[in-house]
């Protein structure tokens, strides 16, 4: 049986009356490239904050590597790496500075972080501007910045909140290359994107969560296996995941409201 | 095709954009901490309507008595307190301006006609911009009351000034607004911004020194600012009230001439605004540079004492220091300050007035007041930090060791300002005796420890975002500051109850003994502290996450 990397039991988060995150029982083996979905407002990101310690969750567990977070929360981050939403980047640093300052914080030798910082620099084609801050550094490079800091100490869970928006297709291309080589090396990662063909092209196992609920788990073939598509056709994550959300039919925008527009 | 067939009317768009601003402003008061900052403003609301009103009278009075008592001159001065107000003001309180861009009405299908209009309507909303326009109201009931007949004329003149003043504030917080789009030239702004308020400290000092000297050339200039529109303004009154047409026509004329001169120069301003003017905040992408291979730095770790965590954080904050153009100025203050006061009062180096005080009573006072400066940022400690605050709850540490390192680059910061501070001391005013100087020393150690505390728990119960080198919308948190105020006046008072127990006792050891024993126990209480502060932040990181990154 493989090893069980993300694991919780009913985990919810309520604000004040709202339920953001409602009785979660999720599970990640791990090595999976594991894609978490869900429409504007599901908890896509509550849920994320959870898992990597930046939200406390009203009730429920999670273990991480087998760890209990709540009990050993410090042991359970040095295995971990994070791309949170917004970056979390101290934009007055340099690139440089910023993955220098995240190595040691995640306890790396001096000289080790030094060279490691230089790799990545160089992997994320950064390093030509060494004393730009941050602040200055675009959208994309932020977003290569930020996945730079997250891998810096070879995490073995990487959390990843939408990595890939606002980057540009070449960069795309070069952060999806290091994420699979990631996985192949026995790396758990956890996505959350809108971006539905990313998934389908990089998850190996998919989970949807729809207003705070859990509502679809497993492989994609597991989740194509419980749709009924045109014979003969391969149903796609975007079928899969309509069908499994917008099933009730109170989803889609009724078009014939609009019909001034048309 | 689109499905609007005709533009709304002028009056339309302006009651739009009033509309919005109050939208805007309403559903602000949502939050719990703006709900509290619009006490403060109303507070500020009551207390610039009296002034408003109170000096409205001022107007009111000066005008009629200058016109009745037929000294027309000094109506100048009048429209000059008003010019100046209206012009300076804006700049002074930009840092506590709504937070709203007027460009991001040009996404909206204006002309640029309506684009000027409703910028100049705009620029009458201001706090400076009502009140002059209620002092030049009262001053036109003033000229009134006193030569009826001057109406017609204060009409058309007050008008003028009106309509200039308000196109000369536009245009200036447009240029503003140019050159504040770039981090580095707001940064070089707010640093020339906040060194000249500090050099009027310098000003007694130097009219005491060289106002007579000063006084000819003044007054050899002082022809000059006839031609100046406050002047003018003043002149084509002057002209009515002795029955001089021309001179009233050649000063209302020049006045029109400035005024056309600056609505081209605004129309200029806002046409290059309505056609897409960029103020980008982005740097311009730099060439691209074959870099040399950095050397790796193995050489001994100067932080090696330290957990990597804390060593880490040290760097950070240093980085961030050299990096914040504000934080420079406020290390630049002390030495600075305690300049501006031996001038005034130090006994070695007595001022023209020949006052002077003691070493005994200056020494400890100038120590309490620079450590009351340096330590109020530390009450907001993680102010600066934005969207990296996240890093700390997601990197394996407690929290103990981020205070730990903050605080320990503040203290290193504040050992070197409270040397240069004792080394000035020591050359403008001469040491005190030997156990003030140790009472000092322990009484420092004390107040900056104990403050730490209070600080850190203030850092995690009231964090409020800052951001570097920006005026707009930079204010501490009303709750920081109160405690910051609150923890100052204990820690002062607690001195206080000291130093007169000594003079009390006659025993002039006692207040360095009981320093000596209060530093040892706030250093003590301190890292007692950290444990429960670290699970404060455990609980209060929501809250800072949220306020932090925005």
């Amino acid at each position: 049986m493989p090893e069980v990397a993300i694991q919780t039991q009913k985990l919810t988060r309520k604000f004040g009356d709202l339920t953001a995150v409602d009785g979660i029982d999720l599970q990640v083996a791990a090595g999976q490239f594991f894609g978490f979905l869900g429409p504007n407002g599901a908890g896509k990101s509550t849920t994320i904050k959870i898992l990597t310690g930046l939200l406390a969750p009203t009730s429920g567990s999670m273990q991480l590597l087998g760890v209990d977070f709540a009990a050993n929360p410090v042991e359970v981050k040095r295995q971990i790496g994070v791309v949170p939403e917004g970056m979390g980047l101290f934009e007055r640093l340099t690139g440089s500075e910023y993955l220098k300052f995240v190595g040691r914080m995640y306890g790396l030798d001096r000289l080790t972080t030094q060279r490691r910082s230089e790799e990545l620099l160089d992997f994320m084609q950064l390093a030509d501007r060494p004393k730009t801050m941050i602040a200055d550094y675009s959208h994309g490079m932020q977003k290569k910045l930020a996945l730079a800091a997250a891998v810096i100490h070879g995490p073995r869970i990487l959390f990843l909140d939408e990595p890939f928006e606002g980057v540009d297709a070449l960069a795309a291309g070069a952060l999806k290359a290091l994420l699979a080589r990631m996985t192949e090396r026995g790396t758990t990662i956890f996505l959350t994107s809108h971006v539905l063909e990313i998934v389908e092209r990089l998850c190996s196992h998919v989970a949807i969560i729809h207003k705070g609920r859990l509502v679809a788990q497993g492989s994609l073939e597991e989740l194509r296996a419980g749709i009924s598509g045109e014979a003969g056709t391969k149903t796609t994550l975007e079928q899969i995941f309509l069908s499994i959300v917008g099933q009730d039919g109170t989803e889609r925008p009724q078009l014939e409201e609009l019909s001034w527009l048309m | 095709m689109a499905d609007v067939t005709q533009s709304i009317s002028l009056l339309e768009q302006i009651r739009l954009v009033s509309a919005l601003r109050w939208r805007i402003l309403r559903n602000s008061m949502r939050k719990k901490n703006n709900r509290l900052d619009l006490i403060g403003m109303i507070f500020t609301g009551v207390f610039g309507g009296i002034l408003v009103l109170g000096l409205s009278f001022a107007f009111y009075a000066g005008a009629y008595a200058f016109l009745s008592q037929g000294r027309l001159e000094w109506m100048a001065l009048l429209f000059w307190g008003i010019f100046v107000f209206w012009q300076v003001f804006p700049i002074f309180v930009a840092g506590f301006g709504a937070n709203f861009e007027f460009r991001t009405l040009l996404r909206f299908p204006l002309s640029l006609r309506a684009f000027y209009i409703i910028g100049l309507a705009y620029g009458f909303a201001d706090f400076s911009a009502m009140a002059s326009v209620c002092w030049l109201l009262a001053m036109t009931a003033g000229a009134t009351a006193a030569k009826p007949g001057l109406l017609p004329a204060m009409l058309l003149v007050v008008g003028a000034f009106m309509l200039l003043n308000v196109t000369i504030e536009r245009l200036i917080g447009s240029w503003l607004e140019r050159l504040l789009s770039r981090r580095r030239t707001r940064e070089l702004f707010l640093g020339l911004f906040i060194l000249s308020m500090i050099s009027l400290n310098f000003i007694t000092p130097l009219m005491q020194r060289y106002g007579a000297s000063a006084r000819p050339a003044f007054l050899r200039l002082l022809p000059y600012f006839a031609w100046l529109p406050p002047s003018l303004a003043s002149s084509s009154l002057a002209a009515v009230t002795r029955l001089a047409p021309a001179g009233f026509f050649l000063n209302f004329v020049i006045l029109l001439l400035y005024l056309v001169l600056f609505s081209a120069l605004l129309w200029r301003r806002f046409a290059a605004q309505y056609r897409g003017e960029e103020l980008s905040e982005t740097a311009a992408p730099a060439r691209a540079t074959v870099r040399p291979i950095a050397a790796i730095d193995d050489g001994p770790d100067r932080l090696s004492l330290l957990s990597p965590q804390v060593a880490a954080i040290v760097r950070k904050e240093f980085c961030y220091l050299t990096r914040n153009g504000f934080a420079y100025l406020t290390l630049l203050m002390p030495p600075l300050l305690i300049l501006i006061f031996s001038m005034n009062f130090a006994g070695r180096h007595p001022t023209v007035g020949g006052r002077g005080v003691s070493a005994e009573m200056f020494f400890p006072g100038m120590m309490a007041y620079l450590i009351l400066i340096l330590m109020a940022p530390a009450y907001n400690s993680f102010a600066f930090e934005g969207r990296g605050i996240q890093t700390y709850f997601t990197a394996p540490l407690r929290f103990r060791e981020v205070f730990l390192g903050k605080n320990l680059m503040l203290v290193s910061v504040l050992s070197v300002e409270i040397a240069l501070s004792l080394a000035m001391l020591a050359w403008r005013v001469g040491l005190p005796s030997a156990h003030t100087l140790v009472a000092t020393c322990a009484a420092i150690i004390f107040t900056i420890i104990g403050q730490l505390t209070i600080a850190n728990w203030s850092s995690l119960t009231f964090p409020r975002k800052m951001e570097f080198g920006q005026m707009r919308g930079q204010r501490q948190s009303g709750m920081a500051v109160l405690v910051a105020f609150g923890s100052q006046i204990l820690m002062g008072g607690i001195s206080a109850v000291i130093l007169f127990t000594g003079n009390w006792t006659g025993n002039p050891w006692l207040p360095a003994e009981a320093f000596a024993f209060l530093a040892a126990a706030a250093v003590s209480g301190y890292f007692a502290s950290l444990d429960a502060l670290t699970q404060l932040a455990e609980k209060k990181k929501e809250v800072l996450i949220e306020a932090l990154c925005r």
